[in-house]
């Protein structure tokens, strides 16, 4: 009689197949479409934006690291979310913004916005705007965004705006401000750039379209809506979508994957609120730049949107 | 080789699962004798495939050594009514899905994976076998139409049935996606879907009088007969493939298929595919849910698997109930496209398991 060999198979559970997608690969796609707006960010602004990018992705990845540590867990670092934490504050703060402030953001990014929520996936807010908002109202004057950068011959014109009315940015350039040509987060207004990785993201399907088409959506609604009505006080909603952090925030930080809705129409709900937000804090509000706050105002809703749903299959 | 015999079986293991072994070891047994009854109505018995001994029985598994050609006697099923038909079917390895008052039946002939052609090889190779299955269950169910469902452009001649065509992408071919292809309802109350191996099998009942003993699978690309019992190892290495350490051997398709536990398990009559899959590392890992949400949007039951196996994983079984576990049809999609590799269906599986291990005692107790 023949003797089967003994071997020891592999048991696991189906499927057998993978699509190939991790956490990993999505993070790395996603630190690939932030490279555009990176590389235009150093170009306009120089070694102090290399610096502030550099920091601010070193931070967080020691600060995972130590939390991992304090919390005697297995690190998921190498699933390289930290870097795109990292890197999306960066993106939200000025090229000139002192060491100190960029790593107490940084880490409170890691810390309050995603460690203290377990692994990753816990968290109800998009991570690097938590650490934004902490940085932002304890010091607004360093956040600000005018007064740090002074010596460079660029304007912010969502502050002029806010602080001068409509006739100061009236003849702003359009397609200057796509090329960066404006003050602001040193990454998120680098808007061909930003342009440029969300349009990769979406055509990749790495980020659902629905989320930044919902923002966009409410952001030309809402700022054409206000400019109807009183079309000497309010800007153009081009000037909206291309100033300031909307369209960064519509492709990269309301798609954040914990924080926001998983399916189709809460998700265009999602943006679309967001977006509707990010013109009314800049209209009504205080902050001239309203898209940090009006994404993690939408993050609070997601538990509310999550519960529109369709009836199982074969439910009567 | 199209066709492998019970004479290329020296020694088989036989899984049970939800089966209660009826011999001990030792005992002779001939080819085709009864070895073991089901637990669940609906579902046939098994027997040896050979004759021979049996050298080990335990709760999950049966050993029987080939030693003679003795053969049990075939029954005569000619002419009998229905209900008699039925349990002679079960009691010979058929599986006969229970259902009242049916008015459609329809016959899944599409292979829903697309590494499968079980069934089409089916179709296009054993007409006359299908046409007994066929006539087995005109008898038992007495619907008023029949409907089989295949992928398009395959050539068949069976009588009195409707076609149906079938897209090819997956889930398109899984059973309640068909029913509701075929009836446009989502499971609708008067109909049954029987898998196109089951009509077969029971149409080599019907011709033989003998339990079934032999299937068709796809293995290396190709249709091909092989006796139920067969070790997955055996048939492998007569296909020319070498089974090394740390492989895996699928039973079924890739998206649903179970891993062989051991090379020298023997087919059983649902297996769909034999192949061995060799990837660096399993697919799934135990890793928390990072909320990307891709499972929720491609589950085509329009469940929330991320919150399913959330709860399975915590052994919260009433809210995965709640949240309506059942509804589930076991795809494997969300596990396919979990971008944290969690063992999604393993979590499905547990909670439904769970919940029905919960059911059964609950109704123990309510009738002693
Ligand atoms: S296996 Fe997953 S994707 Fe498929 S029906 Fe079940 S929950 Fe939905
Ligand atoms: S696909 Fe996986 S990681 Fe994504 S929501 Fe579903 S369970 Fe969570």
């Amino acid at each position: 009689m023949k003797q089967l060999t003994p071997l020891i198979l592999t048991v696991s559970v189906p499927p057998h197949r993978h699509s190939g997608v991790t956490v990993r690969n999505r993070m790395f796609k996603l630190l690939l479409a932030m490279t555009p707006a990176a590389i235009m960010a150093v170009l306009f602004f120089g070694m102090p934006a290399a610096r502030v990018m550099a920091l601010s992705m070193a931070t967080a990845v020691f600060t995972e690291l130590i939390c991992d540590k304090f919390m005697e867990r297995d690190s998921d670092i190498h699933d390289l979310n930290a870097f795109v934490v990292g890197l999306s504050l960066a993106f939200l703060l000025p090229a000139s913004a002192p060491w100190w402030l960029v790593v107490t953001g940084s880490a409170a990014s890691i810390i309050v916005g995603k460690m203290m929520f377990g692994p990753l996936g816990g968290s109800p807010f998009c991570a690097p705007l938590v650490g934004w908002a902490i940085c932002r109202i304890s010091w607004p004057e360093f956040m600000d965004i005018d007064a740090t950068m002074l010596s460079i011959d660029l304007s912010y014109p969502l502050a002029r705006l806010q602080n001068f009315g409509l006739a100061s940015v009236g003849n702003t350039d359009l397609f200057s401000l796509l090329l960066g040509k404006q003050l602001g987060g040193l990454g998120a207004v680098q808007i061909l750039g930003v342009l440029l990785g969300g349009i990769y993201l979406v055509v990749r399907k790495h980020v659902h379209y629905l989320i930044p088409a919902g923002v966009i959506l409410g952001v030309l609604l809402t700022s054409g809506l206000l400019c109807m009505v009183d079309p000497t006080n309010n800007a153009s909603p081009l000037f909206h979508l291309l100033t300031g952090s909307t369209l960064f925030g519509a492709f990269f930080l309301a798609t954040d994957m914990p924080s926001s809705p998983n399916r189709e129409i809460p998700m265009l709900l999602f943006g679309l609120l967001a977006g509707v937000l990010i013109i009314i804090i800049r209209t009504y509000g205080i902050y001239p730049d309203g898209v940090p706050f009006a994404i993690l105002l939408a993050n609070l809703f997601t538990p509310i949107f999550d519960r529109i749903r369709p009836e199982p299959f074969g439910k009567r | 080789m199209n066709s492998y015999k019970h004479t290329d079986i020296q020694q088989t293991d036989l899984f049970l699962q939800h089966q209660c072994s009826l011999v001990a070891c030792g005992q002779g047994v001939k080819r085709g004798e009864r070895v073991a009854i089901s637990l669940l109505p609906g579902k046939g018995d098994i027997h040896s495939p050979v004759g021979g001994k049996v050298s080990y029985v335990d709760a999950y598994r049966i050993t029987i050594v080939a030693e003679n050609n003795d053969v049990v006697a075939p029954v005569n099923l000619d002419g009998l009514p229905g209900d008699d038909l039925k349990r002679k079917l079960l009691e010979l390895g058929g599986d006969i899905p229970d259902a009242d008052s049916v008015s459609t039946v329809i016959i899944n002939g599409v292979d829903a994976d697309t590494d499968v052609l079980t069934r089409q090889h089916m179709l296009t190779s054993s007409s006359g076998t299908l046409e007994r299955g066929l006539a087995a269950i005109t008898v038992l169910y007495t619907p008023r139409e029949t409907v089989l469902a295949t992928l398009p452009g395959i050539q068949l001649s069976l009588p009195e049935v409707l076609r149906s065509i079938i897209s090819d992408q997956y889930p398109a071919g899984l059973d309640p996606m068909v029913v509701k292809a075929v009836t446009g309802k989502e499971s609708p109350e008067d109909t049954v879907i029987i898998g196109l191996e089951t009509v077969y099998h029971l149409g080599r009942i019907m011709e033989t009088g003998l339990p079934v003993l032999d299937t068709i699978l796809t293995v290396n690309g190709r249709g091909k007969t092989v006796p139920i019992g067969m070790p997955v190892g055996e048939l492998l290495r007569l296909e020319g493939d070498h089974v090394l350490d740390q492989d895996r051997i699928v039973l079924g398709g890739v998206m649903r298929g179970t891993a062989a536990v051991m090379v020298s398990q023997g087919v059983d009559r649902t297996v769909s595919a034999v192949s061995i899959v060799r990837n660096p590392t399993p697919v799934a890992m135990d890793a928390a849910c990072v909320g990307c949400g891709e499972c929720v949007r491609r589950c085509p039951a329009r469940l929330d698997p991320a919150m399913l196996t959330n709860y399975a994983e915590f052994g919260m079984y009433d809210k995965a109930a709640k949240e309506h576990v059942n509804a589930c049809f076991e795809c494997g999609l969300c596990g396919y496209f979990c971008i944290a590799r969690r063992p999604m269906l393993q979590y499905i599986r547990l909670a439904k398991n769970e919940l029905a291990v919960a059911q059964r005692q609950i109704e123990e107790v309510v009738t002693s």
